[in-house]
């Protein structure tokens, strides 16, 4: 065999064969295989049990339903990382698009009579239109302001919802629509991972395209993507109509399966929109892997706690029943220690211990070509960045 | 039958102390903003902690002075801790503090819930009975809080504009460097100001729980309470928050005893949303750099 014959192969294998990939890659390849043999491992002898054990649940049928709740979750972290996360504007309340989404759906599936399949098209349609309007004001108002905004929409929203409980349920939802594919562990489960896989690739192609590198400059600098003749009005208002579609994607698909409803508790507390922006922020804003694995991360910690059976001793109280508080806590001493997110440490760790931390050799970086340790460039920074920048204006910009 | 006289002055005195309370639950928040240039996402669940103070103190059998004492030195020695702790370091980094208070605040509801749980607990009375005012009666509470409030609004204003320490706060507000040029120590004057922010917060608390009840969850509409009368009022500017107060508690009282009582918290998020449309900077702009 030549050279030139080895090279061509190796070019027309390295893409497909997953032993050629980066290694972070390969554990991404390695997990999403393991999450769609799941079911099939738990009924294996042996790897069953230990597959059991590190499910978040008792069983396997509970733990498949924790599962699918954790990747609808994970799908709501990735439509907020990828308005705040790249466009640099946070989003305070993202659960705006969740409830617009799981609500249509649930109402044109309850009160129509539309198949489910049908209604939650419907959801997402309008879930666009909610990311239209708070897209458009995004033009005119930045920074904290517009965080405002996002804060105190999906209040105004649940405030209508208790006025008009005749229509909305009020605090107590709608009740339970009609499921997509009924009650099954299984099928609910590959449900899930099918849409949170869709959204993932949907998300992931896009913003490593031009498109993503668009909204990468916008966070960076708005003044020189207009320099360069694009309209940033018009990136914006996609990122959010994107966002907000596929927010309430997620959301519809959610209200139809067993493991969620529409309830403002379970699509647009405070806290959900809270454990929205941890997850992402945890994982890594602007990589989308990074609120990816967030999500599952946030949405699962609680189910772990749930099961340890241990008593605090000098308070009397379990560890299930302060799962919340205790993960407040976990995510509180996490942002102090990794303020850029896991996954960029997690990247720059494993470039430092596998010795290939010179300066991008690999084909991919996770936004756009930066090195993670590079802190003039990442999410984070440059958000802090724009901010401060509004803030200098709000104080009379003499301090620099 | 009421006549329409009596009906709009019993709105009027109303209005005027549930919006004396609206200043006490927004001042803090527009201070840190105002001089720190941080948002303290915090501040309702240190409302929240002051209620709970004094809640203690009563069961520890402390009294009223006690409960009262709690109520105000708690929450401004966390708030102090918590500058001191967290903000202190992320100050260069506003979205980092927004998200790291928001996580504080869920670790104060989620330790109440855990202790507390859910249920809603009533603090010591600060005073009881009624008065009459106008053909309508109204708690003592509420007037005493009507009182309260701008007694020490006022106190701060004197405070702000005459002492040493004010003018330093006024001075890092306008301009940190020029502050330290001058030998002002920011650091210090942001500690201060947080201090005098939570103590803010746990009157409010107190009040606010003397008043209803406290239970985990009640800081969160103060927080958006918060931030709709510090928006509408002009971000950092004392004197507009007292107006947007005030604005705000004529509006949510109007709309509540005028159209239906379950409008109640619609009015200030939707007067937020205007303005912030129409005129983001607010009703008075920021006075301190004037």
């Amino acid at each position: 065999m030549t050279d030139n014959d080895t090279s061509r192969l190796r070019l027309l294998l390295g893409r497909l064969n997953p032993l050629g990939l980066p290694l972070r890659q390969k554990i991404g390849v390695f997990g999403l295989a393991f999450l769609i043999a799941m079911p099939l491992l738990v009924s294996l002898p042996v790897v069953g049990r230990f597959v059991v054990m590190i499910l978040p649940a008792s069983s396997w049928e509970l733990g498949l339903y924790n599962l699918a709740a954790a990747l609808f979750f994970g799908m709501f972290a990735m439509s907020w990382d990828a308005v705040s996360g790249y466009t640099g504007e946070i989003s305070f309340g993202h659960g705006l698009f969740f409830a617009v989404g799981g609500y249509t759906s649930a109402m044109l599936n309850m009160g129509h009579g539309l198949s489910p399949w049908v209604s939650v098209l419907g959801g997402v349609l309008l879930a666009a239109v909610a990311g239209v309007m708070i897209g458009v004001p995004a033009l005119r108002i930045e920074g904290p302001y517009l965080s405002l905004v996002t804060l105190v929409a999906p209040l105004i929203l649940l405030q209508v919802f208790i006025y008009m409980s005749d229509i909305f349920g009020g605090e107590q939802g709608l009740g339970n629509p009609e499921n997509l594919v009924g009650l099954g562990f299984v099928s609910n489960y590959f449900l899930a991972l099918g849409l949170f896989l869709a959204v993932f690739v949907l998300l992931w192609a896009l913003t490593r395209s031009n498109t993503g590198s668009i909204l990468t400059a916008i966070r960076e600098d708005e003044n020189a993507v207009s320099a360069a003749g694009l309209s940033t009005a018009k990136f914006k208002i996609f990122a959010f109509v994107l966002s907000g579609a596929i927010g309430g994607l997620a959301g519809a698909a959610y209200v139809h399966t067993p493991v969620g409803s529409p309830t403002p508790s379970e699509l647009m507390s405070v806290i959900i929109n809270v454990e929205v922006i941890i997850a992402a922020v945890l994982g890594g804003m602007g990589t989308i892997v990074g609120a990816a694995l967030g999500g599952l991360f946030v949405a699962m910690l609680p189910d772990y706690l749930n099961l340890v059976e241990f008593t605090v001793p000098v308070i009397g109280k379990s560890i299930s029943e302060m799962s919340f508080f205790l993960f407040a806590i976990v995510t509180l001493f996490l942002l102090n220690i990794f303020p850029g997110g896991v996954l960029r440490w997690g990247i720059a760790l494993g470039r430092r211990a596998t010795g290939r931390d010179g300066g991008g050799k690999e084909g991919m970086a996770a936004d756009g070509g930066q090195s993670p340790e590079d802190a003039g460039t990442n999410p984070v920074a440059q958000t802090m960045e724009r901010y401060q920048e509004y803030y200098d204006n709000m104080f009379g910009g003499d301090d620099k | 039958m009421a006549s329409t006289l009596s009906v709009a002055l019993t709105i009027i005195v109303q209005a005027a102390m549930i919006s004396a309370l609206y200043a006490l639950i927004a001042i803090g928040f527009t201070l840190i903003f105002g001089v720190g240039g941080v948002l303290n996402l915090a501040h309702g669940a240190t409302i929240t902690m002051g209620a709970f103070s004094a809640y203690y103190a009563g069961q520890l059998g402390l009294g009223l002075p006690g409960a009262v004492l709690a109520s105000v030195a708690v929450p401004a020695i966390f708030a102090g801790l918590l500058y001191l702790g967290m903000v202190k370091r992320l100050e260069e980094e506003p979205i980092m503090v927004m998200i790291t208070t928001l996580v504080v605040s869920v670790v104060i509801e989620q330790a109440i819930v855990v202790f507390e749980g859910t249920t809603s607990r009533s603090i010591p009375q600060l005073i009881e009975g009624q008065f009459s005012l106008a053909g309508a009666t109204f708690q003592n509470l509420l007037g005493v809080m009507f009182v309260v409030s701008w007694i020490i609004i006022g106190l701060l204003f004197l405070f702000v504009n005459y002492t040493k320490t004010g003018k330093g706060i006024l001075a890092v507000s306008m301009s940190h460097k020029g502050a330290s040029l001058v030998g002002i120590q920011s650091s210090r004057i942001n500690l201060i100001t947080w201090i005098i922010a939570g103590a803010f917060a746990g009157i409010a608390g107190l009040f606010l729980g003397s008043w209803l009840t406290a239970d985990f969850a009640m800081g969160q509409a103060q927080l958006v309470l918060s931030f709709s009368i510090v928006v509408v009022g002009g971000i950092g500017s004392i004197r507009g928050s007292v107006v947007g107060a005030y604005l705000i508690g004529f509006l949510e009282i109007a709309t509540t005893n005028l159209i239906s009582s379950s409008l109640q918290g619609l009015a200030p998020l939707v007067v937020l949303v205007v303005v912030l449309l129409v005129k983001p900077e607010g009703l008075f702009g920021r006075e301190f750099a004037e």
